[in-house]
């Protein structure tokens, strides 16, 4: 393990999420325990609609539970901070400030000085191959670019864990793959343990040191993975016999999953 | 790309020289050097894109003219009636007439004097009204119902109650152009904060912004959009109000001065202060217009393209 040079322990305890009152209620989580040791890199995958995006907002403190708890670093979350760094499945960044002050916005909140705060968000920049682009507004790159800002801005404030929401859910496949790389360079840079949410397979094999597997509403954890692949990864490891297998197994156990999601949509009409 | 290359920057300002070249059908591009030509190329691009626009602004307004200079001149009569109506020349005339003295002058910063100040006091309460009724529930609950019921009233329905209620003829009339703009303003402020995207609120707080940084740095530019949409709506009804204030009422002031002229049978003076009043509206729209370009510079560009 990893542990001893990472930081960030996330700890999900028996929670249940309940969204609605009386007739109208739907149990979106049920009962799910997991956890995110220091410096590791897990997945979350499910059918959608499983509660995988509220158990992000969850740890994220955008949301409260409706039972259960989660903690960081034993400390129970209460609402959001920087000691979470988080990445949306949308576009987040503030479109009226330029790339560099994006990512300085967290260190700026924090009341740190303009020249220390500069220099951080150009290093980061730097590291996200942007420093070109650091005086040009959000809306002016492309999706890839901007979620590239999206991640370095939510390292800027040195968080403890990264929780990431289908970040590259809106990106094309050649982007998709680039940016996965990308991402396990910055975290192997960073060392923060990361909460990763997806629904694509493979993007989570690639990723990850753990898997969990979610059911269909509601969501339970129904398994959990360990990929033993050898770190640093690269995109040639997805053609490996072991990745592929990996592959395969998560497949089968998603795709019953996805046939009783479907199933329990089917029959609700 | 928008960025301007480096060779077009370094470029000094336009010869007579190069003036004449563009002038001319055909320049030698063979003896010009590259970035020159370049130069050149852009602006000839620059040409057709704008001139084509320019030229359609310019027909439409000789349209106008034209057909109101034909109207009078032929004393046209069907169904409408030009055979009152003065001429272009007249009115010309008349402008003339109105700058050898100060009271034109006098009427115009009138008017001015209450369109900013009541615009003013609209815009502050509007923005300020309007961010608290879009971020806090109670202080909707509480204020909605008022503002629908006083919404539906127009301006100039205020005049009577206008006089009765403030001391002052002016500050009844900037009471007017007041109520005139507030709504606009405040309710596309509050639609600005209802529409906020809510992703961007998630990202400031797991930034660490508490809720005054999150009211400064997230709400407050992300509505400016909406304000500003508010501010240009609010403007024109705000001229609108103002002048059937002044025509009711007033003393002073663009509306007063038309509705003199009409008293006075001195119909040019009439179409002169009609002219005056446009001219004034669109200057104070092209005003809102710049001010929001220059508070907002992000709004140049969409999807990676400037608009």
């Amino acid at each position: 393990m990893t542990g001893a040079v990472g930081k960030g322990l996330v700890e999900v305890k028996n929670l249940g999420v309940v969204y609605g009152r009386g007739d109208a209620e739907v149990e979106a989580v049920q009962a799910v325990s997991l956890s995110v040791q220091p410096g590791e890199f897990v997945s979350l995958i499910g059918p959608s609609g499983c509660g995988k995006s509220s158990l992000l907002s969850i740890v994220a403190g955008f949301m409260k539970p409706t039972s259960g708890v989660v903690t960081l670093n034993g400390v129970p979350i209460q609402k959001p901070g920087s000691d979470r760094g988080v990445v949306f499945q949308q576009y987040s960044l503030l479109p009226w400030l330029t790339v560099r002050k994006n990512v300085e916005f967290g260190l700026r909140m924090s009341g740190q000085a303009r020249a220390p705060r500069e220099d951080a968000a150009r290093t980061l920049l730097r590291m996200a191959g942007l420093s070109a682009f650091e005086n040009h507004f959000p809306d002016q790159l492309s999706g890839g670019m901007k979620q590239r800002i999206g991640i370095v801005r939510a390292l800027a404030t040195s968080p403890e864990v990264l929780l990431m929401d289908e970040p590259f859910g809106a990106l094309d496949t050649q982007t998709r793959t680039v940016m996965q790389e990308i991402l396990t360079d910055i975290w192997q840079k960073f060392r923060i343990s990361v909460l990763f949410i997806t629904h694509d397979i493979e993007e989570s094999v690639f990723l990850s040191d753990r898997v969990y597997v979610m059911t269909a509403r509601p969501g339970r954890i129904k398994a959990e993975i360990k990929v033993p692949l050898a770190r640093p990864r690269s995109a040639d490891m997805t053609r490996s016999q072991q990745f592929t297998d990996l592959v395969n197994d998560l497949k089968g156990l998603i795709r019953s999953e996805s046939l009783a999601a479907m199933g329990s949509e089917l029959s609700c009409h | 790309m928008t960025v301007p290359s480096p060779s077009s920057l370094d470029m000094g300002p336009l010869t007579s020289a190069e003036a004449q070249l563009m002038a001319a059908p055909s320049p030698a591009p063979a003896a010009l050097p590259r970035a020159r030509q370049k130069r050149l190329r852009q602006l000839s691009r620059h040409w057709r894109r704008h001139g084509v626009t320019l030229l359609l602004a310019a027909s439409s307004i000789c349209l106008l003219f034209a057909f109101w200079y034909l109207g009078t001149k032929y004393q046209l009569e069907a169904y409408i009636r030009f055979k009152n109506v003065p001429t272009p020349a007249a009115v010309l005339q008349q402008a003339l007439e109105v700058t050898s003295s100060s009271k034109f002058l006098v009427n115009v910063l009138s008017s001015v004097r209450r369109i900013l100040l009541g615009f003013a006091i609209a815009t502050l309460l509007g923005v300020g009204l309007g961010l608290m009724i879009g971020k806090y529930q109670r202080v909707r609950e509480f204020c909605m119902p008022v503002i629908e019921v006083l919404r539906p009233i127009p301006a100039i329905a205020w005049v009577p109650m206008s006089i009765m209620l403030w001391p002052s003829n002016e500050a009844s009339i900037v009471f007017i152009t007041f109520v005139g703009a507030v709504f606009p303003i405040l309710l596309n402020t509050v639609h600005g904060v209802h529409t906020l995207d809510r992703v961007l609120l998630n990202a400031g707080r797991s930034l660490g912004a508490n809720e005054l940084q999150l009211f400064w740095f997230i709400i407050l530019p992300g509505v400016l959009p909406s304000v500003f949409t508010g501010l240009a709506v609010g403007m024109g009804v705000a001229w609108v109000s103002l002048i059937a204030a002044e025509m009711i009422s007033g003393q002073f002031g663009v509306g007063y001065l038309t509705w003199e002229a009409y008293s006075l049978v001195n119909y040019p003076a009439i179409v002169l202060g009609m002219l005056t009043i446009g001219v004034l509206g669109l200057v104070c729209s092209g005003a809102i217009h710049m001010v929001g370009q220059l508070v907002m510079p992000w709004r140049a560009f969409v999807n990676g393209e400037r608009r």
